[in-house]
């Protein structure tokens, strides 16, 4: 019964923008995500995790369990079979999550246009926020790649 | 026993199922049986210590209605190859599974049927393996009557 | 009652597989694997490309050992062809093809020590793989899939300055592994998680089709870079690592010699490179005939079948990849061991999904 009042309380101060800010300054700076490596571009991503590309001082960590990342990078080629795993994968994860799709494989088929077993991107299958393109994209790159998704979600509405 | 003697061995006790057997090249000879024969002649090469199974190949021959799957073995000591080949119909092609002889094949000898369609008697299973699993059935991508269409 | 577990397709180890674990209690009674998430359809789309255009293709079936696969691939075509590449590009491409190989093995041994739980070993491989990876982008332009070996040679030479950098990086390289050896082959933990875990006897390695480090690792004294030697591997001096217990330590520790051992290989290619042409010209199509050809990649024995039909495309490729044969070695072991002992077994045969699915 004291739940209403409490409920309308709650969803004012969170509609008020500088806590909607620093909701999103929090999500974009600790991008948690799932590590789906199906085609070549692991050895890059590899590289990401090291010391040198060092990508945690960006708030970002692989990590094995699904229902507590944000994120799901999609490297390399995606095929018939493993559409259905991916919608599975990318359901589980909770909201707000985000897709990047890394390297030519994952946005277009790449060297696989006439496969008989590879989606032609996987855009087909899940929704997807950053394309990085690159047959592999350098480290660096894929760095770009998740400065550009912080900065659509800060800029998110 | 070296592919020279190996040759040899196959010639003579062979002699009713071959078809030909020669050195093509240093350490790598090839006998080519027919069908009736496979079991005999994987036996007779794992005694004479071929006994590293190395791949199993299909080739889709249209032009000459036949299908032509080729078993390639190492000998560890001798460091040769051996490629024991036959050939059968592109109707209904059906060899006896290899694998009570070299246990390696097994995934190979599968990958073919699932690639060519030639049906190994005896194997325990003959199931999808590298195709999706709502892939046609009797539609077998490495003949050449399947043709890659891009999809866009 | 025994019960099926799927170790499923997204886990914390590497590559796309699922293995069906039938299991009683916490004793795995038997494996049944399912590939195939990653299959291409690389022997299909070989009929439909050009024998040039098929060389960065092949790079694509397995990118930590790119230039091996394109080694294997073009002494196919070239011996098809009865071409034969000058002394020079043997040379060059022996250093490729070994830079290669220490890439592929320190990238298995960061995956072995995540397992074990050894997070810094992890990193530790992983940034001096960089270093390799820096002279490969010298040499060849690019970091990972190469596309440096071609039918005919190679495509460019030695830059200045390559080879007293490389010097510099396998002098450092050559010490910094004997920390290697001490953090992790010498610790008690990681002895005793992979020590008598996965023996493999010498007959079933050989039934079983098993190759590379894997196999020697079982007591089987076979290296097709020493028995079947091409390029230029039969003018250079190298010892063929070979141990006798079979378990998951024995297989780790044979990659880790082979490194000494590439290191060896590069330095000696590196003085004795004689001068000359790099590459010669080829016909345009390919002959009509059929070859078969072997090589030794980082995770075993690469065979490549061509048959060629007059044109410039082939008329067959089968690739025997050397993770596919290795799959039988891994369902063979995971009969009657604890679940915990199935990701060091997976990991100490080195097995990528993308050769097996190609």
């Amino acid at each position: 019964m004291a739940l209403k009042p409490l409920e309308r309380i709650r969803a004012k101060i969170s509609n008020w923008k500088p806590i909607k800010d620093m909701l999103r300054w929090g999500r974009a700076w600790s991008l948690w995500w799932v590590h789906y490596e199906t085609g070549c571009c692991c050895p890059e991503i590899m590289s990401l995790v090291a010391s040198r590309f060092d990508h945690e001082r960006f708030g970002a960590i692989p990590f094995p369990t699904l229902r507590e990342c944000d994120v799901i990078i999609i490297e390399g080629v995606v095929t018939k079979k493993m559409a259905k795993r991916l919608k599975m994968i990318y359901d589980q994860m909770p909201d707000p999550k985000y897709v990047i799709a890394l390297g030519d494989c994952a946005i277009t088929g790449g060297f696989w246009w006439d496969s008989y077993s590879v989606v032609q991107g996987v855009d087909k299958v899940v929704p997807v926020d950053v394309y990085i393109p690159g047959c592999p994209p350098r480290p660096e790159q894929i760095l770009h790649g998740l400065r550009l998704l912080q900065k659509k979600i800060m800029e998110e509405g | 026993m070296n592919v020279d003697k190996v040759v040899e061995e196959v010639k003579a006790r062979l002699a009713d199922v071959l078809l030909e057997a020669k050195v093509e090249r240093k350490n790598y000879a090839h006998i080519k049986v027919k069908p009736e024969g496979l079991v005999r002649a994987a036996q007779l090469l794992k005694e004479c210590g071929y006994s590293h199974p190395a791949s199993v190949t299909g080739v889709d021959y249209p032009d000459r209605g036949e299908i032509e799957v080729i078993y390639h073995v190492e000998s560890i000591e001798d460091k040769a190859i051996v490629a024991l080949r036959t050939a059968v119909s592109r109707d209904n092609p059906s060899l006896p599974t290899l694998r009570d002889v070299w246990m390696g094949v097994h995934y190979h000898e599968r990958e073919t049927w699932e690639m060519l369609g030639v049906k190994f008697e005896g194997h325990p299973e003959l199931k999808r393996f590298l195709l999706q699993e709502d892939w046609e059935e009797g539609v077998y991508p490495l003949r050449k009557e399947f043709k890659l269409k891009p999809e866009s | 009652m025994p019960v099926r577990v799927a170790w499923g397709i997204q886990h914390p180890m590497s590559g796309h597989l699922t293995l069906y674990l039938d299991v009683d209690g916490d004793v795995v009674l038997n494996t049944e694997p399912d590939v195939g998430y990653t299959h291409r359809g690389l022997e299909k789309i070989a009929e439909y490309r050009t024998y040039l255009q098929y060389v960065p293709i092949i790079e694509r079936a397995c990118d930590f050992d790119s230039s091996n696969f394109a080694l294997g691939y073009v002494r196919a075509v070239e011996a098809l062809m009865g071409v034969e590449a000058p002394e020079r590009a043997k040379y060059l491409r022996v250093i490729a093809a070994e830079l290669s190989r220490i890439m592929s093995h320190l990238y298995a041994q960061a995956l072995l020590s995540m397992t074990g739980g050894f997070e810094t070993m992890t990193v530790w491989s992983a940034n001096d793989r960089e270093l390799i990876l820096d002279l490969l982008e010298m040499l060849t332009g690019a970091r990972v899939t190469h596309t440096y070996i071609v039918p005919g040679g190679v495509r460019w030479d030695l830059p200045k300055g390559f080879k007293e950098r490389a010097f510099e990086v396998l002098n450092y390289l050559e010490r910094r592994i004997w920390d290697y050896y001490k953090m992790l082959f010498q610790n008690r933990t990681f002895q005793d998680r992979t020590m008598g875990v996965g023996v493999l006897s010498k007959k079933e390695a050989v039934e079983l089709g098993v190759t590379g480090p894997s196999l020697r690792a079982s007591g089987v004294d076979f290296d097709v870079r020493r028995d079947d030697p091409y390029e230029a591997y039969d003018k250079l001096d190298f010892d063929v690592i070979v141990e006798k217990d079979g378990d998951s330590y024995t297989r780790a520790l044979v990659r880790f010699y082979e490194i000494a051992q590439s290191i060896r290989i590069i330095k000696q290619a590196l003085k004795d490179i004689p001068e000359g042409p790099i590459r010669v010209k080829v016909p345009p199509t390919l002959p009509k005939g059929e070859v078969y050809t072997r090589v030794e990649t980082g995770r075993g024995e690469l065979g490549i079948y061509l048959v060629g039909a007059g044109t410039n495309k082939p008329y067959r490729l089968k690739i025997s990849a050397p993770s596919f044969r290795n799959l039988a070695g891994l369902v063979y072991l995971c009969r009657d061991v604890p679940m915990g002992d199935i990701p060091v077994i997976y990991y100490s045969f080195d097995i990528l999904l993308l050769d097996v699915d190609r």
